[in-house]
Protein backbone atom coordinates (compact mmCIF):
# COMPACT_ATOMS: atom_id res chain seq x y z
CA UNK A 1 0.00 0.00 0.00
CA UNK A 2 2.40 2.62 1.05
CA UNK A 3 5.51 2.04 -0.94
CA UNK A 4 7.12 -1.58 0.12
CA UNK A 5 6.01 -1.88 3.29
CA UNK A 6 2.91 -3.55 4.54
CA UNK A 7 0.53 -2.15 6.41
CA UNK A 8 1.34 -2.93 10.22
CA UNK A 9 -0.31 -2.70 13.35
CA UNK A 10 1.66 -0.35 14.47
CA UNK A 11 -0.32 2.56 13.55
CA UNK A 12 0.33 2.21 10.12
CA UNK A 13 3.60 3.32 10.74
CA UNK A 14 5.86 0.67 12.19
CA UNK A 15 7.00 -2.46 10.93
CA UNK A 16 5.74 -5.86 13.12
CA UNK A 17 8.13 -8.65 11.29
CA UNK A 18 8.99 -10.01 14.85
CA UNK A 19 10.24 -13.93 14.98
CA UNK A 20 11.62 -14.55 18.33
CA UNK A 21 15.71 -15.19 18.39
CA UNK A 22 15.21 -18.24 19.70
CA UNK A 23 13.15 -21.60 18.66
CA UNK A 24 10.51 -22.82 20.80
CA UNK A 25 10.01 -25.94 22.11
CA UNK A 26 8.18 -27.80 19.62
CA UNK A 27 10.90 -26.35 17.18
CA UNK A 28 13.64 -27.59 19.01
CA UNK A 29 12.26 -31.20 19.42
CA UNK A 30 11.49 -31.05 15.43
CA UNK A 31 15.09 -30.49 14.86
CA UNK A 32 16.33 -33.01 17.30
CA UNK A 33 14.03 -35.43 15.83
CA UNK A 34 15.45 -34.55 11.93
CA UNK A 35 18.77 -35.13 13.24
CA UNK A 36 17.97 -38.61 14.62
CA UNK A 37 16.45 -39.56 11.63
CA UNK A 38 19.59 -38.60 9.78
CA UNK A 39 21.46 -40.80 12.04
CA UNK A 40 19.66 -43.67 11.66
CA UNK A 41 19.56 -43.26 8.46
CA UNK A 42 23.41 -43.17 7.83
CA UNK A 43 23.39 -46.38 10.20
CA UNK A 44 21.07 -48.50 8.33
CA UNK A 45 22.92 -47.74 5.25
CA UNK A 46 26.25 -48.71 7.02
CA UNK A 47 24.74 -51.95 8.51
CA UNK A 48 23.00 -53.01 4.88
CA UNK A 49 26.66 -52.62 3.05
CA UNK A 50 28.28 -54.57 6.13
CA UNK A 51 26.04 -57.16 5.61
CA UNK A 52 26.16 -57.32 2.05
CA UNK A 53 29.68 -58.01 1.11
CA UNK A 54 31.65 -55.95 3.51
CA UNK A 55 31.43 -52.70 1.36
CA UNK A 56 32.05 -49.28 2.39
CA UNK A 57 31.79 -46.02 0.67
CA UNK A 58 33.80 -42.46 1.19
CA UNK A 59 30.65 -40.66 1.67
CA UNK A 60 29.75 -43.05 5.00
CA UNK A 61 33.09 -43.16 6.38
CA UNK A 62 33.41 -39.42 5.60
CA UNK A 63 29.97 -38.56 7.99
CA UNK A 64 31.20 -41.32 10.62
CA UNK A 65 34.62 -39.62 11.32
CA UNK A 66 33.60 -36.15 11.08
CA UNK A 67 29.78 -35.60 12.05
CA UNK A 68 28.91 -36.22 15.52
CA UNK A 69 25.24 -37.87 16.42
CA UNK A 70 22.33 -35.98 18.07
CA UNK A 71 22.61 -37.92 21.38
CA UNK A 72 26.50 -36.45 22.00
CA UNK A 73 25.39 -32.95 20.30
CA UNK A 74 25.60 -30.00 23.01
CA UNK A 75 22.01 -28.04 22.48
CA UNK A 76 24.17 -24.55 22.01
CA UNK A 77 24.98 -27.22 18.67
CA UNK A 78 21.65 -28.44 17.71
CA UNK A 79 19.82 -25.15 17.79
CA UNK A 80 22.48 -22.51 17.07
CA UNK A 81 25.15 -21.94 14.25
CA UNK A 82 28.52 -20.04 13.97
CA UNK A 83 28.60 -16.53 12.92
CA UNK A 84 31.47 -14.09 13.05
CA UNK A 85 29.39 -11.12 12.87
CA UNK A 86 26.71 -11.50 15.87
CA UNK A 87 27.45 -10.42 19.01
CA UNK A 88 28.39 -13.94 21.00
CA UNK A 89 29.46 -15.29 17.54
CA UNK A 90 26.13 -17.21 17.55
CA UNK A 91 23.19 -17.06 15.88
CA UNK A 92 19.96 -18.96 15.96
CA UNK A 93 20.30 -22.27 13.28
CA UNK A 94 16.68 -21.14 11.76
CA UNK A 95 18.44 -17.91 10.36
CA UNK A 96 20.50 -20.42 7.85
CA UNK A 97 18.56 -21.05 4.12
CA UNK A 98 16.95 -24.17 3.78
CA UNK A 99 18.16 -25.57 7.51
CA UNK A 100 15.68 -28.08 7.81
CA UNK A 101 17.28 -29.81 4.70
CA UNK A 102 20.52 -29.06 5.62
CA UNK A 103 22.74 -31.10 8.31
CA UNK A 104 24.95 -28.28 10.05
CA UNK A 105 26.51 -29.66 12.75
CA UNK A 106 29.81 -28.76 13.10
CA UNK A 107 31.20 -25.28 14.29
CA UNK A 108 35.04 -23.28 15.25
CA UNK A 109 36.20 -25.21 18.25
CA UNK A 110 35.64 -22.81 20.79
CA UNK A 111 32.94 -20.51 19.56
CA UNK B 1 17.79 -27.14 -2.98
CA UNK B 2 20.76 -26.93 -5.63
CA UNK B 3 20.42 -28.89 -8.93
CA UNK B 4 22.65 -31.28 -8.43
CA UNK B 5 20.49 -32.50 -5.37
CA UNK B 6 17.52 -31.92 -7.70
CA UNK B 7 19.32 -34.07 -10.20
CA UNK B 8 20.03 -36.79 -7.24
CA UNK B 9 16.50 -37.22 -6.71
CA UNK B 10 15.76 -37.21 -10.42
CA UNK B 11 18.14 -40.36 -10.61
CA UNK B 12 16.60 -42.07 -7.76
CA UNK B 13 13.31 -41.74 -9.16
CA UNK B 14 11.83 -40.16 -6.09
CA UNK B 15 9.13 -37.81 -8.29
CA UNK B 16 6.34 -36.74 -5.09
CA UNK B 17 6.50 -37.04 -1.42
CA UNK B 18 6.28 -40.53 0.19
CA UNK B 19 7.39 -42.08 -3.24
CA UNK B 20 9.21 -45.48 -2.71
CA UNK B 21 11.85 -47.04 -5.49
CA UNK B 22 14.14 -50.14 -4.33
CA UNK B 23 18.12 -50.46 -5.53
CA UNK B 24 20.34 -53.30 -4.63
CA UNK B 25 22.87 -52.64 -2.13
CA UNK B 26 25.66 -51.16 -3.77
CA UNK B 27 28.03 -48.25 -2.95
CA UNK B 28 26.95 -46.46 -5.34
CA UNK B 29 23.34 -46.24 -4.21
CA UNK B 30 24.50 -45.68 -1.25
CA UNK B 31 26.45 -42.61 -2.28
CA UNK B 32 23.70 -41.28 -4.12
CA UNK B 33 21.50 -42.09 -0.69
CA UNK B 34 24.00 -40.11 1.62
CA UNK B 35 23.94 -36.98 -0.75
CA UNK B 36 20.17 -36.50 -0.02
CA UNK B 37 20.21 -37.96 3.48
CA UNK B 38 18.29 -35.34 4.91
CA UNK B 39 15.26 -35.66 2.05
CA UNK B 40 14.37 -39.46 2.37
CA UNK B 41 14.08 -42.29 4.23
CA UNK B 42 15.93 -45.77 3.92
CA UNK B 43 14.85 -49.18 4.69
CA UNK B 44 16.41 -52.56 3.97
CA UNK B 45 14.52 -54.94 2.62
CA UNK B 46 14.52 -58.70 1.10
CA UNK B 47 12.80 -57.98 -2.17
CA UNK B 48 11.47 -55.29 -4.29
CA UNK B 49 7.70 -54.52 -4.04
CA UNK B 50 6.08 -54.11 -7.43
CA UNK B 51 3.80 -51.00 -8.46
CA UNK B 52 0.56 -53.49 -7.78
CA UNK B 53 2.23 -54.62 -4.20
CA UNK B 54 2.74 -51.12 -2.96
CA UNK B 55 -0.61 -49.74 -3.54
CA UNK B 56 -2.32 -52.57 -1.50
CA UNK B 57 -0.25 -51.92 0.85
CA UNK B 58 -1.49 -48.75 1.56
CA UNK B 59 -5.54 -49.72 0.51
CA UNK B 60 -7.21 -49.86 4.24
CA UNK B 61 -9.01 -53.16 5.13
CA UNK B 62 -12.47 -53.13 3.23
CA UNK B 63 -14.35 -53.55 6.02
CA UNK B 64 -17.16 -56.29 4.37
CA UNK B 65 -16.86 -59.36 2.48
CA UNK B 66 -18.88 -60.55 -0.58
CA UNK B 67 -21.12 -63.64 0.58
CA UNK B 68 -22.85 -64.32 -2.74
CA UNK B 69 -22.54 -62.29 -6.21
CA UNK B 70 -25.31 -60.70 -7.90
CA UNK B 71 -26.15 -61.97 -11.51
CA UNK B 72 -25.87 -58.82 -13.74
Amino acid sequence: MFGAFRPTNSLGGGLLWKIPWRLSKFQKARQRKRLRAVDVLVATVDKALQRNGGMTTRAVERWKEEMPIEQVMVPKDKYTIFDRKEKGYRKSIRKLPKWTRVSQRLNPPGY
Amino acid sequence: MPKRTQGVLKALGLRHRMTTVFYPVTPEVAGQIMRVKELVSVEEVDRPLSKEELKAERRPDPGFWLEKAAPR
